[in-house]
């Protein structure tokens, strides 16, 4: 399946993918109601945009008590709108912290991969984030988590030999 | 083909069900056994604030049940396992004979020994019919005490308030949701529903229950009374496994379970609230009784029904609760004494975390924030996320210590994406169910 590849060494932190989101997903331009989220890393100097990475075996997908939660025609995981009670046990259910919560509408939400069109993916200048064909759960963000996990002011500095 | 019969509908048995379909596809006789038909026991608040309508409590629909398949023996009681002859007797006689048997069978609301508990106007908050007898029952300015301050009754919190009952809460323990939260997150909690205009009572027992005149009369140990118009018993629940006594299944407080869901009976398997499994942070066997919980077992158990091979690691013990838009979780080994913790709180937001960690690993959590602070709700997954892969938080502990609210660079950091994207429950991809078509 398509899904959102993130390369974070190309990202400058700009924030657009989470206007767009917020616009696509809302008609509003408000980033606390994107999906996509950028967590900014080492001082702002390097970033990290995530979001749902549409596992295989959806954790939400089971979870949810009452099904509102179906995959769609671009096989995005999708909470169903008039489906959904917001009783949240998706929202720690889903071990990846990729399901949010509406509290003016009650529900739950999460990508949907725009319908397989991401805004997100569109407005990215650097092209940090692309739509691609990639194996089932894959793991775009290791080797940048592997680079940070010696803690938030990990070694910047490089070791020469 | 093989004969997999399935004792109750609740949410263990309908997720194995649906389970042995996306894997045979129809490849062997389904029997349900159910004293009710297949609903969802999580929704019922939902409908108790009238947000939905009563069909949608079912999750199975006759017309679903005919597409997967199933064969059904509905508004039935199991009497007897016969587990030398591999047999069910229903209480009706019916005897059920089987290849592979699940016992779903659920827990019941436990009610203690009160007087005038079994009365009038006394009601459990557990089943559709006991919702279906509150929500008939209450109305503006109905007063409802509700005793036992649990998960499970608050649940219905924001139900009660919402249909603008007169609330009261009581709870004979320290504090109130005191196998979710300790003492210090139970006071922020306490004093929200208390701004909110609900009379909690904390460290207070029953004596009795009084019909006095048209109203109820409750009686208090401190010498106290409240005159009441319905009381709801919220006091626990306990597993299903008194018809199971005489059988010759391993028994302590739930049916014990191995990391097949298998019991020591090779073809019996066991799922959900009636079932003692794995905990993941303890290794132990529990009863959790949480939804969850009850999903993976049956996943779990249909699996290997099957012929797919799948052991697990074991659940992990989670509540979340919203509470007038006071998102309440904890996971885990929360209460763990004498550890390793990381604790901070900020009482004007409200807001409280408290992480439990065991040499760099996390293995419990409380949280508790506004549900319209951007982040909290990520955060509580994201926790849930930490403790479920173990990560290894050693480099970013100190950085927790000072930024308690800052979960998610950690999480990315620690690789636990990683870690969950090569790990699967039972290894089926999700799909589509229409996608699944059943071979007759």
């Amino acid at each position: 399946m398509k899904v959102l590849k993130i390369i974070p060494q190309k990202c400058t932190g700009c924030m657009r993918c989470e206007l767009a989101c917020s616009y696509e997903q809302t008609g509003t331009f408000r980033p606390s109601k994107s999906v996509i989220r950028v967590s900014a890393f080492e001082n702002h100097t390097s970033y990290a945009p995530y979001t749902c990475p549409q596992c295989d075996e959806a954790w939400c997908m089971t979870a949810c008590p009452i099904e509102a939660i179906s995959i769609s025609s671009s096989e995005a995981k999708e909470i169903k709108d008039d489906l959904c009670v917001g009783c949240k046990l998706c929202t720690i259910a889903c071990p990846y912290g990729t399901i949010f919560f509406d509290p003016e509408t009650h529900k739950a939400f999460k990508c949907d991969l725009c319908g397989g069109n991401p805004a997100c993916q569109k407005v990215c200048p650097t092209g940090a984030i692309e739509y691609v064909e990639v194996d089932a759960n894959s793991d775009w963000i290791g080797s940048f988590a592997n680079d940070r996990s010696k803690g938030p002011s990990g070694p910047l500095v490089l070791e020469v030999s | 083909m093989v004969r997999q019969v399935i004792v109750g509908g609740g949410t263990a048995g309908w997720n194995a069900i649906t389970t042995l379909r996306e894997i045979d596809r129809g490849d062997s006789n389904i029997v349900l056994i159910s004293n009710e038909s297949p609903y969802s026991r999580m929704v019922l608040p939902y409908y108790l604030s009238k947000e939905i309508g009563e069909s949608q409590v079912f999750t199975a629909s006759k017309t679903r049940l005919e597409n997967l398949n199933i064969e059904l023996k509905l508004g039935k009681d199991v009497k007897e396992l016969d587990s030398k002859n591999s047999k069910i007797v229903l209480e009706d006689g019916e005897e059920v004979d089987y290849d592979n048997l699940l016992i779903a069978t659920g827990s019941s609301p436990v009610r203690p020994p009160i007087p005038g508990s079994e009365g009038k106007n006394v009601s459990s908050f557990w089943t559709l019919p006991q919702a279906r007898e509150v929500t008939s029952k209450i109305k503006k300015n109905t007063r409802v005490t509700m005793i036992g301050a649990g998960f499970i009754s608050f649940t219905i919190l924001n139900a009660l308030i919402s249909r603008g009952v007169d609330l009261t809460v009581v709870e004979v323990e320290k504090h109130i949701l005191p196998r979710m939260l300790d003492e210090q997150g139970a006071k922020i909690v306490s004093q929200w529903l208390v701004s909110k205009g609900v009379d909690v009572r904390v460290d207070c027992k029953v004596l009795s229950i009084d019909d006095y005149e048209n109203e109820k009369l409750i009686k208090f140990n401190d010498g106290t009374e409240q005159k009441t118009d319905l009381v709801i018993m919220a006091t626990g629940i306990k597993p299903n496994i008194d018809w199971l006594t005489d059988s010759d299944l391993n028994l302590d407080e739930g049916i014990l379970v191995d990391k097949y869901c298998r019991t020591n009976i090779s073809n019996i398997y066991a799922a959900g609230d009636v079932a003692k499994g794995i905990d993941i942070v303890t290794g132990k066997s529990a009863v959790h009784a949480i939804e969850p919980t009850a999903v993976q077992h049956g996943r779990i158990a249909a699996s290997n029904m099957s012929g797919k091979e799948v052991s697990y690691k074991g659940s992990l013990l989670m509540n979340i609760l919203d509470v007038f838009g006071l998102e309440i979780a904890s996971f885990g080994a929360w209460d763990e004494e004498g550890s390793d913790t990381i604790l901070k709180a900020n009482l004007s937001r409200p807001s409280y975390r408290k992480m439990i960690f065991d040499h760099g690993r996390m293995v419990g959590s409380i949280a508790i924030g506004l549900g319209d602070d951007v982040w909290h709700t990520n955060d509580i997954g994201m926790l849930r996320g930490l403790i479920y892969t173990q990560s290894d938080l050693t480099d970013w502990k100190d950085h927790i210590k000072r930024n308690p609210f800052d979960i998610k660079r950690a999480f990315l950091a620690s690789g636990s994406v990683g870690k969950l994207l090569s790990e699967t429950l039972v290894g089926i991809p999700s799909v589509p169910e229409e996608s699944i078509t059943i071979s007759s």
